[in-house]
């Protein structure tokens, strides 16, 4: 009898790739063994199709549903998820989809998918409890330019060459024209959603970078620095008062100073 | 409020995420719930809505996850993922599969058959061990659906399971709708499956629907399929009423995954879970009364 890992990679070869000459001769059952692991293939590819074509619904409206099938197809044969949560599943999808030919003519595609993906998380997503800005007053003018601020988990932060929100906001009206033109015009979008509810917001240049910093970590200075060389009217005080006012702060940590 | 029942009497229901807010909207009269935590560790919304079933009802945490039979080893950041949803709603159980999904990092998202071998015996042990004191509780382990076993098996998985209780401390959750598709599928006597189960060791039954399709390369004959789209099939029933007088009644489970109906649809299949109880445990009495 061969090794456990080794009748395991055979059979994931099997399930995966559909490659069962090196298992068929360690199975038994029926006549025919290695026809039975067709059930265990088609449940794998079936079930992560369904996964990935439920987490990409405009994706689904934008390209078409046949064609993104066939990408998914591909998708779930050459990158298995990696976690026992498939919820986290298709992550990657945007980019496989960029890469992929048929679609060249929509240059949004990827962000748009992007996006799509992200909603599935936000709609998902529950608000934690907001920290006044009062907390600020604890902290000293030395050391606040060195505070880490962690935003509400339903943030999603995108900026695109395309109207990619206005796009998403057809889809969600369930109002969508026949045809759609989509002139370029650069936007920074905001989107912030909790139990089921989605609110789409644009943001100025420097707020969008300040916010953009702040959300991935970054200490303030830093954050207001970024945003101060692409906005050169960036008011650091007023930003930061509108993260507190908009409830997007649930944590602060003094002592991450300079980590990120 | 009474206090949440350690030990259901009445037959409870697998609960999906379709029908969380319902259930939390009109409090079905479900005797418990079982979930699976991979639908929740990345929806903090449906495990909120949880947390306040779990004030009602008994909950039961069913990973599809865990994969104590990968060779590759436990997921470790899984194993935590569920600890602290296991903090956070109590569960009366916790249980698992028999079978392996995690492959050198990846997930394959199906529960896959194993060798009955000393070396997986060994491998599968371990695992147990790691998970129940991951979890801080006993996993109760699930007999798989097979469609498929290996040549180079030296136990039968009745063997096996007993190994696996006698050297982990598991305790066994048992599919009776898995017992008689196994059973058909690889051509064996499922009441002598159960009857060779460890009965002390039982905590649990499910019970779901299953699907018939031509079985490959013999024409003529079916393979039954766990697809857990539909009711329970006679067969199974009868299957359960054989388990019942064996085990004694247990907390019973109905699962439903695929094409999932009203909630009602559920709940009457749990009723008549429970009028099998009712007609072993009286025909019992009959029996004891009457010698």
């Amino acid at each position: 009898m061969l090794s456990l890992a080794e009748v395991q990679s055979r059979l994931r070869n099997a399930v995966v790739s559909g490659d069962v000459a090196a298992v068929a001769p360690l199975l038994v059952g029926g006549q025919d063994p290695s026809g039975r692991l067709g059930i265990h293939r088609r449940h794998y590819e079936a079930s992560l199709l369904a996964a990935i074509m439920g987490r990409f619904p405009a994706t689904s409206w934008l390209v078409g549903t046949p064609w993104l099938e066939a990408a998914a197809a591909d998708f779930v044969r050459q990158c298995p998820p990696t976690a026992p949560c498939i919820a986290d599943y298709g992550r990657a999808f945007p980019a496989f989809l960029a890469a992929r030919p048929g679609r060249e003519g929509v240059a949004y595609l990827e962000s748009f998918s992007e996006m799509d993906w992200q909603l599935g998380r936000l709609s998902v997503a529950v608000d934690l409890p907001a920290l006044d800005v009062a907390v600020l007053a604890a902290v000293s003018p030395e050391t606040l330019l060195d505070v880490v601020l962690t935003v509400q988990p339903g943030t999603y932060y995108a900026e695109a060459i395309w109207p990619i929100d206005e796009l998403i906001g057809l889809y969600l009206s369930d109002a969508a024209p026949e045809q759609v033109t989509l002139a370029e015009s650069p936007v920074r979008i905001e989107v912030r959603g909790a139990r089921g509810k989605l609110r789409f917001s644009r943001i100025a240049s420097g707020d969008f970078r300040f916010r953009l910093a702040v959300s991935q970590g970054t200490p303030l200075g830093a954050a207001a620095e970024r945003a101060a060389l692409c906005d050169r009217s960036f008011d650091p005080g007023r930003a930061l008062a509108a993260l507190f006012s908009e409830g997007l702060v649930s944590d602060m940590d003094v002592t991450l100073s300079g980590a990120v | 409020m009474s206090p949440i029942p350690r030990n259901p009497t009445q037959t409870g229901v697998g609960l999906r995420l379709p029908h969380i807010e319902e259930a939390v909207a009109t409090h079905p009269p479900a005797g418990w719930f079982e979930v699976h935590p991979e639908n929740f560790v990345s929806n903090p919304h449906a495990l909120e809505l949880l947390q306040d079933l779990s004030a009602r009802y008994p909950i039961s945490i069913h990973s599809v996850g865990l994969s104590v039979g990968s060779a590759s080893g436990i997921d470790r950041t899984h194993l935590a993922r569920v600890r602290a949803m296991v903090d956070r709603i109590d569960p009366i159980l916790v249980s698992g599969h028999l079978a392996w999904s995690t492959h050198q990092g990846e997930y394959l998202n199906d529960l896959l058959p194993l060798p009955y071998t000393v070396e997986t015996l060994a491998v599968v042990v371990r695992h147990l061990h790691e998970v129940q004191d991951g979890l801080g509780q006993p996993f109760l382990l699930e007999n798989p659906s097979c469609y498929v076993g290996f040549a180079g098996s030296t136990m039968t998985e009745v063997q096996f399971l007993n190994e696996l209780v006698d050297q982990s401390g598991c305790r066994l959750l048992c599919d009776v709708s898995n017992v008689h598709l196994s059973a058909h599928n690889m051509d064996y006597d499922p009441q002598a499956y159960l009857n060779g189960l460890p009965a002390d060791a039982v905590g649990e039954l499910h019970l779901g629907g299953f699907t018939l399709e031509e079985d490959a390369g013999t024409p003529g004959r079916v393979v039954l399929v766990d697809t857990h789209d539909t009711t329970v099939a006679p067969a199974a029933w009868d299957l359960y009423a054989h388990a019942v007088t064996k085990f004694g009644p247990k907390p019973t489970l109905i699962e439903w995954d695929n094409e999932i109906p009203g909630l009602a649809t559920l709940l009457h299949e749990a009723a008549m879970a429970d009028a099998v109880i009712a007609r072993v445990l009286a025909a019992e009495v009959t029996r004891a009364v009457t010698g």
